[in-house]
């Protein structure tokens, strides 16, 4: 059986005085692949962004373990140091650093794949299109040799074309190698060439779905819509 | 600190002794005192008769940059210098000088005024770049006069400031020519700095551009007045950027756009603020410490030229 690499335990976040997680639990095991699906607003990005350890966010209740350590009170670098890596959804511009500038101060292993070598030379996230950010950011989070990445919405604003070769590249140098990934995706597209071992649903904050097949909730959102969610004939009773 | 440029510069002054003058074919490279006495054509210039200092006459195109070097290495010094560099019509010319102290703790105290000349369709890239030790004090008082269809882009760099900085830049541009100033400095400690820059665009299609970049760090003071003055249909844009990291530094800029020509269009913007919290996190949530984060993210900032 596969062992635990992250537990989210009955997890309450603020935000900007706001409640936005409400008592959310998760398990990802190692070499797993999760999906997390919900609308806007939901709390997905929150989640993520929480378990990285951004000080945006204060956690008002719950734990995160990660390799069964404590790490909810852990400052980001040091979560970046154990394994754990977001890919931006909208990641912020830092003018005047190369990217190759800052795969040099934060590299654990060289990592090259020909759809980066030309946004090396290119000043981080500035006047990148959205396929260029996705690519950046997949450069940067498999140079850390993460143990888990965290993709938030890596999907958005991609071709069908660039989809592909973005879920390529996933496979090759983090599915292959046994990295465990959470997918966190609104319309679920990406979830069609990854193929997820378990698929959650957030809605206002807390995960009321867990489900091993994926095109069965795919089509049950597709047809009623994340709004009929909660009277879904997958929930428990 | 930088004394291994020494040896290689074209020019090289440590406190008051001249330490080599290397000359180049095409290039005079004089002590300022003897271009007084030797040519009388540059009292225009000096103004009054200097002590101490460089003067560099381009005659001929040369295919790398000059440099000179002017350092501090003993305890409270007192140089006064009066440069003056004359780039001849149709010339091109690169230049790198380099103003510092040896040490952090010498008290010393450099004045430095001069005067810099691009005839006719001369064009000038010209690298300043400042490093003192804490306790220095420095006055930096520069003159560009740009002829017709001339080109000046002036680098200017200080990331280790004196305890009081003041540098004063005019540039005169007549028809055609055109010039660009990017200037970056970093406030450390508590140090003191002052920039007045001022640009008079007085003949027709001249350009002159103004770009600052400033980071205030510790409890630093930065203080900057850059103006562009246009009395002819020329182009101007002053582009000023602070950026604050430390809740005792102070940052404070002062654009001024002066138009007395109806045709004439010159425009600015300027801005100071801190680091975004969502660079940091970011950059934290790549393994970077705190700091680091904020050094890459300023370093980042300035990277200007």
């Amino acid at each position: 059986m596969k062992k635990t690499l992250l537990k989210v335990e009955e997890l309450k976040v603020k935000g900007d005085h706001k409640e936005i997680l409400k008592g959310v639990d998760l398990t990802i095991k190692r070499g797993e692949i999760l999906a997390l699906l919900g609308p806007n607003a939901s709390g997905k990005s929150t989640l993520a962004q929480v378990i990285s350890g951004n000080p945006r966010y204060r956690v008002e209740k719950g734990n995160i373990f990660f390799e069964g350590k404590n790490i909810t009170k852990i400052v980001p670098e040091k979560r970046a140091k154990l394994g754990i890596a977001l890919v931006w959804q909208s990641p912020p511009k830092i003018k005047g650093v190369r990217l190759s500038q800052l795969l040099e101060k934060i590299s654990k292993k060289k990592v090259t794949f020909k759809e980066g070598r030309e946004l090396l030379d290119r000043e981080v996230n500035l006047e990148f299109s959205g396929g260029e950010k996705k690519i950046s950011e997949l450069l940067q989070v498999v140079s850390l040799d993460p143990k888990l990445v965290i993709f938030d919405e890596i999907d958005s604003g991609l071709d069908i074309k660039k989809l592909e070769a973005v879920s390529k590249i996933i496979k090759k140098e983090l599915l292959n190698k046994k990295v465990s990934v959470l997918l966190i995706t609104h319309w679920g597209q990406i979830l069609r060439y990854l193929k997820p071992d378990v698929v959650n649903v957030m809605l206002d904050g807390k995960i009321i779905c867990k489900e091993k097949d994926f095109k069965k909730v795919l089509s049950i959102i597709k047809k009623y819509g994340y709004e009929k969610c909660k009277e879904c004939k997958l929930l428990p009773d | 600190m930088a004394m291994k440029n020494v040896k290689n510069a074209n020019y090289c002054q440590i406190d008051h002794s001249i330490k080599n003058i290397s000359q180049i074919k095409g290039v005079f490279i004089l002590p300022s005192a003897e271009a007084w006495k030797k040519f009388r054509w540059t009292r225009k210039y000096f103004e009054k008769k200097p002590k101490e200092g460089y003067f560099v006459w381009v005659k001929k195109e040369i295919n790398f940059p000059f440099t000179t070097c002017i350092t501090i290495a003993s305890s409270k010094v007192r140089q006064n210098l009066n440069n003056l560099l004359v780039i001849e019509k149709d010339i091109k010319v690169k230049a790198n000088l380099l103003c510092n102290s040896a040490r952090k703790h010498l008290r010393g105290f450099h004045k430095a005024e001069g005067k810099i000349l691009l005839k006719e369709k001369a064009s000038l890239e010209y690298n300043h770049v400042h490093q003192w030790g804490s306790k220095d004090i420095v006055n930096s008082e520069y003159e560009f006069i740009l002829e017709e269809g001339s080109r000046l882009v002036y680098n200017y760099k200080n990331l280790l400031p004196p305890k009081v900085l003041n540098i004063k830049t005019t540039i005169y541009n007549a028809n055609e020519s055109s010039s660009n100033l990017n200037f970056v400095a970093s406030g450390i400690r508590n140090s003191k700095i002052s920039i007045k820059d001022k640009v008079f665009l007085e003949g027709e299609n001249s350009q002159g551009n103004i770009k600052l970049r400033l980071v205030g760090k510790d409890r630093s003071q930065i203080a900057t007045v850059s103006s562009i003055v246009a009395s002819a249909p020329g182009k101007g844009h002053l582009d000023c950027q602070g950026l604050l990291t430390s809740k005792n530094a102070k940052i404070s800029l002062t654009p001024e756009l002066i138009c007395q020509n109806k045709s004439a269009q010159i425009t600015h913007e300027a801005s100071i603020g801190k680091i975004a919290e969502e660079e940091l996190s970011y950059l934290r949530m790549r393994g970077l410490k705190e700091e680091e984060a904020i050094n890459l993210i300023t370093n980042g900032f300035l990277n200007l030229w």
